[in-house]
């Protein structure tokens, strides 16, 4: 038995590493700029980082059970531009009805995609290649054809971002709040065992009785819900409603993801590493001015960063399963 | 050894004529006719020539198609071509602003290609456990990084000798170059696909990969060699955006993947592989190319042309499995 | 109360354009171990679907303890107590152990799943069924028989009193079909009753006291085990006698084609060396995971090895990848015909050229034509049931997939045949006819290697036998001095408790 502790200590392991990676980056990095290890520059990248961290989460779901979503930054606008719309014309001014509205579109939008992919079976990467235009064209009709909601507009909605409770900006208690939620969710509830059990063996799931295509669902309303709660978000941070805010955006959701260790082929994958994901590719992306690299190159270091992190998972896999066999007695 | 039981079995294959008329590429024929009748009423100036005029921006996309419709056949999925574009493009004004031959410059938006084709192949074959979704999603973010990198804070360059650019977007009468390129392409992509061992090998690859290498098949060999060619013909690809904008920015082949998957995909090229043939691509291809010449004349906005061009999408795939359930259903209450 | 806990009557199932099940009955005393059995397709899993309430059947009663029941889905049957194990466990690798013995029905508190209280109740399961495992562990990391331990752990966490066994053997070496046979027979003590599936017959003659036969979805018969011989249960499964199921040719052995010398690959198997002649089918064999199929598939190309060298009529071959291997003469059966063999989706025709195209092909074009006059021989060669050569391999039978199989590897220049399980799966009657075949190839002068794990195969085609033990070959057997017992002390040689020592 005592081996195996052992082994599981080795899989277990990759929140743990990601963890040491996470504080070693910010070691380094308050080394070299000590500005950085302060509270208002990381309240300020959390802020920043709020809509990737938030939907990190929805995205953890939809791989889990194996499937992929990037229409939803174009979600995300379309949710952000209505209620940008609806306050700056002054149709709704209470922040409580806005969030309201923006969630309500942006599960509308999950449902959608999500009937689309578990009733009619089309691949999650087609259909949320379509929605990601139509979406993001209904953004565009939304605002007019390409009209802003400025700050001005936008009236008491931006202040949800700069009003604190307890010493924290709102936002983050939001973040926090999603984070708190799906880990009991995800580990602790019968519904996210199941979004697990579909995404490790969807044909046992169907035997053992799980609603399958009810579970696909459930998960891309989930990402929808959290892409519109991302698009309020979005408008309220930056205290202005565009067309075409986050365009590629969804990149930097799967890289969170995909650097946080959630398996593109399902079942595999945890909220902390999700978390741990978002927070590494956060930390980097505010790292580089203060250690003074271009801005420029952030882009290419983030692509090169998750490449070597599926390559590095391939390499490490293959040692495992190479030092395994040797052990292997003959 | 001869069999004992005598039996014979049918090897005279149905008649193609038969099989076309109610295939995915019949309806899209009618499709393709439909959209011009749509096109010609919607916009009066719609005709023969305007199409001939306005195609060549839109026909630069048809040529991704072509290699794009081997991946998806394969079962994979490349999302990194737009980059790809957006790099070529790039390195192919900064060659020409040297003053070097336009020659020069053709190879070099084709090396550059090849080297980033080559890259997404050298690593997706090395390491195979990888899902060429995530590969291409790392390398996307790279070459257009890349490309951020060179164009500087200004995010643009434009060719200052744009000579051999306007020898690119030459016609023949009223026949533009590129879509004589484009045909004579699509007809070579499309016989290797359809008729060729090494088509075949690719269905097999695509349709199950272990059966494929059981069989004797180079499967990363293939692999790798179509990833390549996706990226020469990206720099192809790029030749001719530059040739209608002659300039590149940081946005420049944006969404192209997306408009060439869209295109494969319309066609009836399955994206779970082994399914559909490019005669189906090529016809959707110039159906998304006539209707966005004809809505483009009367000024409709391009996002509303893209969210056509989802419904398209989902409705190419969505459809034909609903039907089938639909059908699957009343077969059993029956 | 009736005499029977389980009965069904004339049930009868229909898919689009089949009958898979046509007025069957079938009745399970309390406490009894019953086995089902017929060939494949007589409609044994679509039964077994019916009483766990995936399908629903058209037709039929069902009675339970003598009450009428009407399973609306899989979750009905389970509140009934009936649970099923599947030949390949269908677990999710990802999870652990205690949420894969309880999916579906998780202790509970107040909407939290209660992980202790899971595990530990897991545990005590496990215990009783002397698993070697902890219910933390990953599903993914354990072997077949660990996991179908697991998925029995799971039919008795829902304290079901009838418990189906769908071919639990298949997967199993001996030592733990002795392992399954002994929790078979305490679950039988404690008064669970029990439907068994299996192909061998072996473990029907262990293990149950009645059996039911089907056939081309009819009920058939049901039977004392103690009643009825291996030969007429034979007939009642097909339906006709088979006389000679191993048509062993006498063949005039020729030269030495293949010789292995030491191979070894690292943790698969280690120096390794045999040879095959001409006209020779040599039987390799040994227990499930003993690295059989492992060294073929490097002689093949299909893997690389780390040492050792291959001779092929008597001149050393470096062989890299499969093509290398097919050039060469060296042809591959692969044993997992669906995955490995063919393409399911894809024509006869095609299935059997696959490898070939470029013989028929001008400059890189398929000659079509060509293809199709050589597959219909081939297909024709090898008494393939078909009607055309276009129609999908899968709506073929597995003996006749096999078949297939056999005409794909025909259509390359062969010189040495590796046949790896050729009759895994394959009903009784069609098994004779790939026996038959094996013989014809034979006959031809190819040498041929038959790998295996079904005893009365190994022994009644090779004319040597080659037994491995944990990736090492522990003893080489000619016909005559091959006994079913010689053949198992070999390949248990080393003893299985040093294999569970290093399991631990």
């Amino acid at each position: 038995m005592e081996k195996k502790s052992i082994v599981k200590k080795i899989t277990g392991s990759r929140e743990a590493l990601l963890a040491v990676i996470l504080i070693l980056l910010f070691a380094v990095v308050s080394v070299i700029s000590p500005s950085f290890l302060t509270v208002k520059s990381v309240t300020d990248m959390l802020k920043n980082n709020a809509v990737t961290m938030i939907m990190s989460l929805g995205m953890l779901c939809v791989m889990l059970v194996g499937g992929i979503d990037i229409s939803i930054m174009s979600t995300l606008a379309l949710s952000g531009m209505s209620i940008g719309m609806l306050l700056k014309y002054e149709y709704i001014s209470n922040t409580v009805v806005a969030f309201a509205i923006a969630l309500a579109i942006g599960t509308a939008c999950g449902l959608l995609v999500g009937l689309v992919i578990s009733r009619a079976d089309v691949p999650p990467i087609i259909a949320t290649m379509g929605f990601m235009y139509v979406f993001r064209a209904m953004g565009y009709l939304v605002s007019n054809g390409g009209e802003w909601a400025s700050a001005a507009a936008l009236g008491s909605f931006k202040d949800f971002a700069t009003t604190k409770i307890l010493g924290l900006s709102c936002v983050i208690w939001v973040i926090i709040l999603c984070y708190v939620v799906f880990f009991f969710f995800m580990k602790w509830t019968r519904t996210g065992r199941k979004i697990y059990a579909v995404g490790s063996n969807a044909n046992a799931a169907e035997v053992s009785g799980i609603n399958v295509r009810n579970i696909k669902l459930l998960v891309y309303m989930i990402m929808g819900f959290l892409a519109g709660l991302g698009g309020a978000i979005q408008v309220s941070v930056y205290a202005s409603a565009m067309p075409d805010m986050q365009l590629g955006g969804e990149m930097d959701v799967i890289a969170a993801c995909v650097i946080g260790g959630v398996s593109m082929s399902g079942g595999r994958g945890t909220v902390l590493g999700a978390l741990l994901g978002s927070l590494i590719l956060a930390t980097i992306a505010k790292a580089l001015p203060l250690v003074g690299i271009d801005p420029l190159a952030q882009n290419t270091i983030k692509g090169v960063l998750i490449l070597v992190v599926v390559v590095a998972n391939v390499v490490l896999q293959r040692v495992a399963d190479r030092s395994a066999l040797k052990g292997r007695e003959m | 050894m001869a069999g004992k039981s005598g039996r014979s079995i049918n090897n005279v294959p149905e008649s193609p004529i038969k099989k076309m008329l109610f295939s995915w590429e019949g309806i899209l024929v009618i499709v393709f006719i439909l959209v011009n009748i749509f096109c010609a009423c919607f916009s009066e100036f719609y005709n023969l020539k305007s199409l001939l005029r306005q195609m060549p921006v839109y026909l630069a996309e048809v040529f991704l198609m072509l290699p794009m419709a081997y991946i998806l056949v394969l079962g994979e999925i490349d999302i990194s071509v737009g980059s790809i574009v957006c790099l070529c493009a790039t390195m192919s004004c900064i060659v020409c602003n040297t003053g070097a031959p336009f020659v020069l410059v053709v190879i070099t938006a084709l090396v550059v290609g090849t080297l980033c084709g080559s890259v997404n192949g050298f690593i997706l074959t090395r390491f195979q456990e990888l899902p060429p979704m995530i590969v291409t999603l790392a390398t996307q973010i790279i070459f257009r990084g890349i490309a951020e990198i060179i164009l500087g804070s200004g995010g643009s360059i434009s060719a200052s000798n744009t000579d051999g650019f306007r020898l690119l977007a030459g016609k023949v009468g009223s026949v533009p170059y590129i879509l004589f390129l484009v045909v004579i392409m699509a007809v070579i992509f499309a016989v290797i696909l359809g008729k060729s061992t090494f088509g075949r090998r690719v269905y097999a690859i695509g349709t199950n990969r272990l059966t494929a290498y059981y069989s004797g098949i180079h499967v990363q060999k293939i692999r790798f060699i179509i990833y390549t060619v996706m990226g020469t013909i990206s720099g192809l690809c790029a030749l001719f955006i530059v040739s209608t904008s002659y300039g590149a920015n940081t946005t420049t082949g944006n969404g192209f993947e997306m408009d060439a998957i869209a295109m494969a995909v319309f066609g009836g090229i399955s994206s779970t592989g082994g399914k559909g043939n490019l005669a189906g691509g090529v016809i959707s291809a110039f159906i998304i190319v006539c209707l966005r010449v004809g809505l483009g004349q009367r000024n409709v906005h391009a996002q509303v042309i893209l969210l056509i061009l989802g419904l398209l999408l989902i409705g190419a795939v969505a459809l034909p499995n609903i039907i089938g359930q639909v059908k699957k259903a009343m077969k059993v209450k029956k | 109360m009736s005499e029977y806990v389980l009965e069904l009557k004339g049930i009868t199932k229909i898919f689009p354009g089949v009958k898979a099940l046509n007025n069957v009955q079938f009745q399970l005393k309390p406490g009894e171990v019953h086995a089902l059995m017929g060939e494949n397709g007589a409609g044994k899993s679509t039964f077994i679907k019916v009483i766990t309430g995936v399908h629903k059947a058209e037709e039929g009663e069902m009675f339970l303890n003598g009450q009428k029941v009407d399973f609306k889905g899989p979750k009905d049957a389970q509140a009934a107590g009936i649970a099923a194990v599947y030949q390949h466990p269908t677990s999710y690798p990802h999870l652990t152990v205690a949420e894969n013995i309880f999916m579906g029905h998780e202790i509970i508190k107040n909407h939290m799943i209660q992980w202790k209280a899971m595990n530990s109740e897991a545990n005590k399961l496990l215990k009783e069924l002397n698993a070697d495992f902890d219910a933390t562990a990953e599903m993914g990391t354990l072997s077949v028989a660990q996991q179908q331990m697991v998925e029995i752990a799971k039919a008795l966490s829902t304290n079901a009193k009838i418990i189906i066994l769908d071919e639990p053997t298949a997967c199993l070496t001996r030592s733990e079909s002795e392992e399954l046979y002994r929790i078979v027979d305490k679950l039988k003590e404690e008064g669970v009753s029990i439907i068994f599936i299996s192909h061998r017959f072996e473990d029907m003659y262990r293990l149950a006291s009645r059996v039911t036969v089907f056939r081309d979805s009819q009920y058939i018969g049901t039977y004392d085990v103690d009643g009825i011989t291996n030969a007429d249960l034979i007939k009642a499964m097909v339906g006709r006698e088979i006389k000679d199921l191993f048509p062993k040719p006498e063949v005039k052995i020729g030269k030495e084609m293949l010789r292995v010398e030491g191979l070894s690959r690292v943790g698969y198997y280690k120096n390794v060396s045999f040879n095959v002649h001409a006209g020779e089918i040599i039987g390799l064999t040994g227990l499930v995971g003993a690295g059989r199929t492992e060294v073929v598939e490097s002689v093949c190309g299909i893997t690389r090895a780390d040492e050792g060298k291959v001779y092929l009529e008597g001149k050393e071959v470096y062989v890299k990848k499969p093509s290398d291997a097919m050039e060469k003469g060296i042809i591959l059966l692969p044993e997992d015909r669906q995955k490995e063999g063919l393409i399911m989706s894809w024509g006869l025709g095609r299935n059997v050229t696959l490898p070939t195209i470029s013989k028929y092909a001008k400059n890189g074009i398929c000659g079509e034509k060509e293809e199709r006059e050589l597959s219909k021989k081939l297909l024709e060669d090898v008494d393939t049931k078909a009607v055309d050569i276009f129609q999908p391999a899968s709506s073929l039978s597995g003996g006749n997939q096999q078949k297939v199989v056999v005409a794909k590897a025909l259509s390359q220049e062969m010189k040495v045949v590796i046949m790896d399980e050729p009759t895994k799966g394959v009903d009784v009657g069609a098994k004779a006819e790939i026996y038959a075949i094996m013989g014809e190839l034979a006959l031809k002068g190819y040498a041929i290697i038959l790998i295996s794990s079904e005893m009365p195969e190994i022994l009644g085609m090779s004319d040597r036998i080659i037994v491995m033990c944990n990736g090492r070959k522990t003893g080489e057997l000619s016909r005559g001095e091959a006994t079913q017992e010689a053949i198992l002390e070999l390949a248990m040689e080393k003893g299985h408790a040093a294999g569970k020592e290093a399991a631990k």
